[in-house]
């Protein structure tokens, strides 16, 4: 994990106008009230963006702000993002430790989504603990709700992706192996071994 | 920065009758596609597109090197993911992006350029062509038009769609788009793979009329080319080439292509480079069938934007000869590539091929990715930079 953060950390460096943390943190205010002050987020449905990828929540917030992401929460707020904005709150939410959120997940599901995960290469872009990397998510220890909505989402190409990559790896997924996947992601220690 | 970088916008597997084909097969990411089960633990992956510009102060200019008696000076910056630019013709640049989808106008305001956004949340909008008061876009799925735009830049007009009966694979999907000597519209269709037998309405270079009819296909073959000009004398088509990824270190070489006439193949999937079969596609076909390159250009160096330099302000020599930006590799350990290259046309012998401006990359590490050109009126050189967000002059005094 140590070569991994030191990975993202250079990174983010080459990237001009670096986020503040600091700041980022004062700006949270807002996202605070449905992802929890610290990006850990406790209701069902809500992700956590504790420990995202830097560049991951800096195009997301990009893409709700040009109308390519929708969502009748995130959609408005991000009007109001500067460019700045966007890369503090993104800096800020990195640097935040994730916590698991505890979904309740079922045992022989689990084992068939791991199965699942490697078949379909999750693990290429998501690395093999599921921790995510630059502009790719963190999935281990999500939400299920989540997870289970924007997966089918993908799997009926009403998501979108910066690349079409997640629609394209959704497509072979019935929507029993969505469901294994998802338990199977949820049931992950959101911290890295 | 060597590990682990992914790009969200590398070659990934297409949308279409791809994915109906491949439903079982489980395939990878498409950047990943074709790696050998030998190679399965590599850590090479596509650079990811940075979500921000670079401030200015934090482009070091300095670093490009060119040859002497000519100068680098940074023109322009906070541009995310500038790509090609086009010149309107009351003197307004327009800078297309890719991933940031949005559309930029540059205005020169006495030395001082300001920067609008005439557009965001575009579908991959790389392509920009400029006639007759017109602005063309070329989005994955359609090629629009904005009318008189340069008189319009704060209160840009509706895009109106030219022509939108195109895949939408995202996988080389995303367009270069210039007007031919012949008043068409050229742009193309990438292969939506890495390596694949490709649907027969992809790999190609089209053409259609402006006003959306008479489309066909110009040159087949073509994997992925997202950077082409026409030669000022001849009015023959040079073309750059993104060749296969995951065949090894030094192989197989980009390529740069001369197009004479409509209708010829070159060679992919089944040849690459004009003289390398492909070791799955390429079995029971020759390299023979095929047009071969004008010039190899290097293996995995991405080679971008093509130009003619018809300007007087570079030496008399540099007339006619092409600049040809590569934005650099991701599938070699050696990292090669991003750096703008000259190539001068010997007729009856091989052409001569040289750097024209480097420094992006300092030892393995880059700050930028040179990725489209455009020469000024006044016959200096823009080069832009998707990865830092900025544009560059190159001026020359003798």
């Amino acid at each position: 994990m140590a070569l991994a953060v030191a990975v993202l950390l250079a990174a983010t460096a080459q990237v001009g106008r670096a986020g503040d943390v600091e700041a980022g943190r004062q700006k949270s205010a807002l996202c605070a009230a449905c992802h929890g002050p610290d990006g850990n987020a406790t209701a069902p449905g809500v992700p956590s963006i504790a420990g995202q990828p830097n560049f991951f929540t800096h195009w997301q917030l990009i893409k709700y702000r040009d109308g390519r992401r929708k969502d009748p929460q995130m959609s408005a707020p991000a009007q109001n993002l500067s460019d700045t904005d966007m890369a503090d709150l993104a800096a800020f939410y990195e640097a935040q430790r994730p916590r698991p959120r505890g979904s309740k997940t079922e045992p022989a599901r689990v084992a068939e989504g791991r199965r699942l995960a490697a078949l379909h290469h999750c693990t290429s872009c998501h690395r093999p603990d599921l921790s995510g990397q630059q502009q790719v998510p963190r999935l281990a220890g999500q939400d299920l709700d989540y997870l289970l909505k924007l997966l089918r989402s993908f799997k009926a190409k009403t998501a979108t992706d910066l690349d079409g990559l997640m629609t394209m790896s959704a497509q072979p997924l019935h929507d029993e192996d969505i469901v294994n996947l998802v338990h199977f992601l949820a049931s992950l220690g959101a911290e890295t071994p | 920065m060597r590990h682990t970088v992914l790009t969200s916008l590398a070659v990934v597997l297409g949308l279409g009758l791809l994915v109906a084909a491949l439903a079982d097969a489980q395939a990878p990411p498409t950047w990943k596609q074709g790696q050998p089960a030998n190679m399965a633990d590599s850590t090479l992956a596509p650079i990811p597109q940075p979500p921000a510009p670079k401030a200015a102060a934090e482009i070091p200019v300095d670093k490009i090197k060119v040859p002497p008696g000519f100068k680098v000076s940074l023109w322009a910056s906070g541009i995310n993911n500038a790509r090609v630019m086009t010149w309107g013709d009351k003197g307004t640049l327009f800078v297309s992006s890719r991933t940031a989808g949005n559309l930029y106008a540059v205005v020169d305001k006495g030395g001082q350029r300001e920067v609008k956004q005439l557009a965001k949340g575009l579908n991959l909008p790389n392509g920009l062509a400029f006639k007759d008061g017109t602005l063309y876009v070329a989005e994955i799925h359609r090629i629009t038009k904005m009318v008189g735009i340069e008189d319009k830049l704060d209160a840009p007009p509706a895009m109106e769609v030219v022509y939108d009966t195109l895949p939408k694979d995202v996988p080389h999907g995303w367009k270069y788009l210039a007007f031919g000597p012949d008043g068409k519209l050229y742009f193309n269709i990438g292969a939506p793979c890495n390596i694949c037998i490709p649907p027969d309405t992809h790999a190609n270079i089209s053409r259609v009329n402006p006003d959306g009819t008479g489309f066909e296909y110009f040159a087949h073959g073509v994997r992925n080319s997202v950077g082409f000009d026409w030669h000022p004398v001849t009015k023959e088509l040079y073309f750059a080439t993104h060749a296969r990824d995951w065949l090894g270190e030094d192989l197989p070489s980009d390529r740069l292509d001369v197009a004479a006439k409509k209708g010829l193949h070159f060679g992919f999937p089944f040849c690459h480079q004009g003289d390398t079969p492909d070791p799955e596609f390429g079995k029971g076909r020759s390299c023979g069938e095929f047009a071969t390159p004008l010039l190899k250009t290097g293996p995995h160096v991405a080679g971008n934007g093509v130009e003619f330099y018809t300007g007087s302000m570079f030496p008399a020599a540099y007339k006619n000869r092409i600049f040809l930006a590569q934005r650099g590799s991701w599938n070699r350990s050696q990292k090669i590539g991003f750096r703008v290259m000259m190539v001068t046309l010997n007729p009856g012998g091989a052409p001569t091929y040289e750097p024209f401006a480097e420094g992006w990359l300092q030892g393995g590490d880059i700050w930028g990715r040179p990725v489209y050109t455009r020469q000024m009126k006044d016959g200096s050189l823009l080069i832009s930079d998707d990865y830092a967000g900025a544009i560059f002059r190159v001026t020359y005094q003798p």
